[in-house]
């Protein structure tokens, strides 16, 4: 991400945010649709009163985008069982930025060294709680936590229609393990405004980032009627996904994306998996959104 | 340390105006390329896009700041590139700052607006887009180009070299569906690509068209156009 340019993007299962967004869309309607008639920027906000050092000015054109949408996907990873949840989408980033290809399983991320076709920087990620009060696949296993990952990326485009990238995390909160996605994407321009993206997927973790999820011990084996399971780290998923973007007109955008992965290791091989759940995994997503200018000077 | 930029205008009256944008136009390629999608450019000196720039500015500024005429080495502004390393361009200082201590004369008026490149990310392998130039997409149905001319201004306390304010030039509307980050248009069938030797003149005229219709309007975002 170039200095200057910041970007915000957030995704949450909860109904709270769903309300917040319909409301937030209501009130730019108003304002966006004479910004769209025109052309312009939809309404000018007063610079600050004062200014940062070392922070990029924030004069300028910014652009707007907020949306939302849904992804339909597995009820815990391991289950059996899907649930549909809304995503919303809301970013900020100067006006006529060209957003860097990003796939659905990355994290949020900055870059720090930027050489233009080959970026590294920090990753984050938030990992959802997951109670056992949720699903009844899971009741006597207890709960575990919502976790933070905090890490880094690197990625490379070797051409501008290809991208390989990682991203190695460590955990924080529900587990205290090592995750690292690879993953490699081509990224095919069918048309103006329309892409075409697939590639394929694959997940290491270590031991501590496994165990709370699929292990099972003595008490939990006792209350839940599965029997006791040591999960270790190593190979933890290998799949494919794809994502088709379409920008309908300067304002509207719509997209969808499939995501497929296999567990693999003690993931596939944990009672949880075998006895109550499925190793296989695929998530679906669609959502829309709406940009538009706006001005602060 | 929290003055604002607006506070610290009030006490500037005569600006020298630095422009050093246009020695050379980028052609750039993006989208569904080759192997091979380095970039190339072209010298468009010849333009005159630079005393072009100054000549505008000078007449957009003039009723409130006395513009003073200015010699500065242009090659060194538009040498100056930014680090790989993010962070590094957040916190060293602004390097055109420091270029105005050595290379432009007469120094000591109250401020100097410096006009420069800015670059834009386009995504995948290639990489940014600076200054003037024109970038070509590829897509599996068709191919399509932008015009472009991305700069950046600056206003910098003649005395005590800090950057009062700072500001890239928007896009001129938001109604194109692929947009830059600085005014560009689509080529029509006048505009021929492949030129590479600055003679195009219907190449020249729309860069020239996009300055024109930019220019006023950045300087007036800027709060240094004066009020009418």
């Amino acid at each position: 991400m170039s200095p200057g340019t910041q970007v915000f993007i957030c995704s949450a299962r909860i109904a709270l945010r769903r309300v917040v967004l319909a409301a937030s869309l209501a009130a730019f309607g108003a304002i966006v649709r004479s910004a769209a008639a025109s052309g312009q920027t939809a309404f000018t906000l007063p610079a600050p009163p004062f200014q940062l050092p070392f922070l990029p000015s924030p004069l300028g054109n910014w652009t707007l985008t907020i949306g939302v949408g849904g992804e339909y996907g597995p009820d815990f990873e391991g289950a059996n069982r899907n649930e549909l949840s809304p995503v919303p989408i809301f970013s900020v980033h100067r006006a006529g930025a060209v957003e860097q290809f990003r796939g659905p399983r990355d994290g949020a991320s900055i870059s720090l060294i930027d050489f233009g076709d080959l970026q590294a920087g920090l990753a984050g990620k938030f990992i959802s709680p997951r109670t056992a009060s949720s699903s009844s696949e899971l009741s006597g296993l207890g709960d575990v936590n919502a976790a933070f990952e905090v890490g880094g990326f690197i990625q490379y485009f070797p051409v501008d229609w290809f991208r390989l990238r990682n991203e190695t995390r460590q955990g924080f909160g529900g587990h205290h393990g090592v995750v690292s996605d690879f993953s490699a994407d081509f990224i095919v321009p069918v048309a103006r405004g329309f892409t075409v993206s697939a590639g394929p997927r694959f997940t290491w973790e270590s031991s501590n980032a496994v165990s709370p999820y699929f292990g099972i011990d003595a008490a939990q084996a006792a209350a839940s009627g599965l029997s006791v399971f040591d999960a270790k780290g190593g190979p933890h998923a290998a799949g494919a996904g794809a994502q088709v973007t379409y920008r309908i007109d300067p304002h509207w955008e719509v997209h969808s994306y499939v995501e497929y992965e296999r567990l693999l290791g003690d993931a596939a091989n944990s009672p949880l998996v075998t006895v109550r759940g499925s190793a296989n995994q695929t998530t679906v997503g669609v959502g829309a959104s709406y940009s538009f200018d706006f001005k602060i000077r | 340390m929290f003055e604002t930029s607006e506070t610290k205008l009030r006490a500037v009256r005569y600006v020298g105006i630095i422009s050093a944008v246009g020695d050379r136009m980028m052609v750039a390629k993006g989208g569904l390329t080759g192997l091979d999608n380095a970039s190339r450019s072209f010298p468009i000196d010849s333009w005159g896009l630079d005393d072009l720039i100054v000549q505008r500015a000078t007449a957009t500024l003039n009723g409130r700041f006395q513009v003073q005429p200015v010699t500065y080495n242009r090659a060194a502004f538009a040498a100056v590139k930014d680090s790989v390393m993010t962070p590094v361009n957040l916190v060293r200082g602004d390097p055109f700052a420091k270029l105005l201590r050595t290379e432009v004369s007469p120094r000591g008026l109250d401020a100097y607006i410096v006009i420069t490149k800015a670059k834009a990310n386009i995504g995948g392998a290639s990489g940014k887009i600076e200054g003037v130039g024109l970038i070509t997409y590829a897509t599996v149905v068709e191919s399509y180009s932008r015009i472009f001319t991305l700069y950046e201004i600056r206003v910098i306390d003649g005395r005590t070299f800090d950057v009062i304010e700072k500001m890239a030039a928007a896009p001129l509307d938001d109604t194109a569906q692929v947009r830059l980050p600085g005014p560009s248009r689509p080529t029509d069938g006048s505009v021929s690509i492949n030129t590479g030797d600055g003679r195009d003149e219907s190449l020249r005229r729309a860069v020239i068209d996009l300055i024109v219709r930019s220019l006023p309007t950045t300087l007036n975002d800027m709060h240094l156009a004066p009020v009418r």
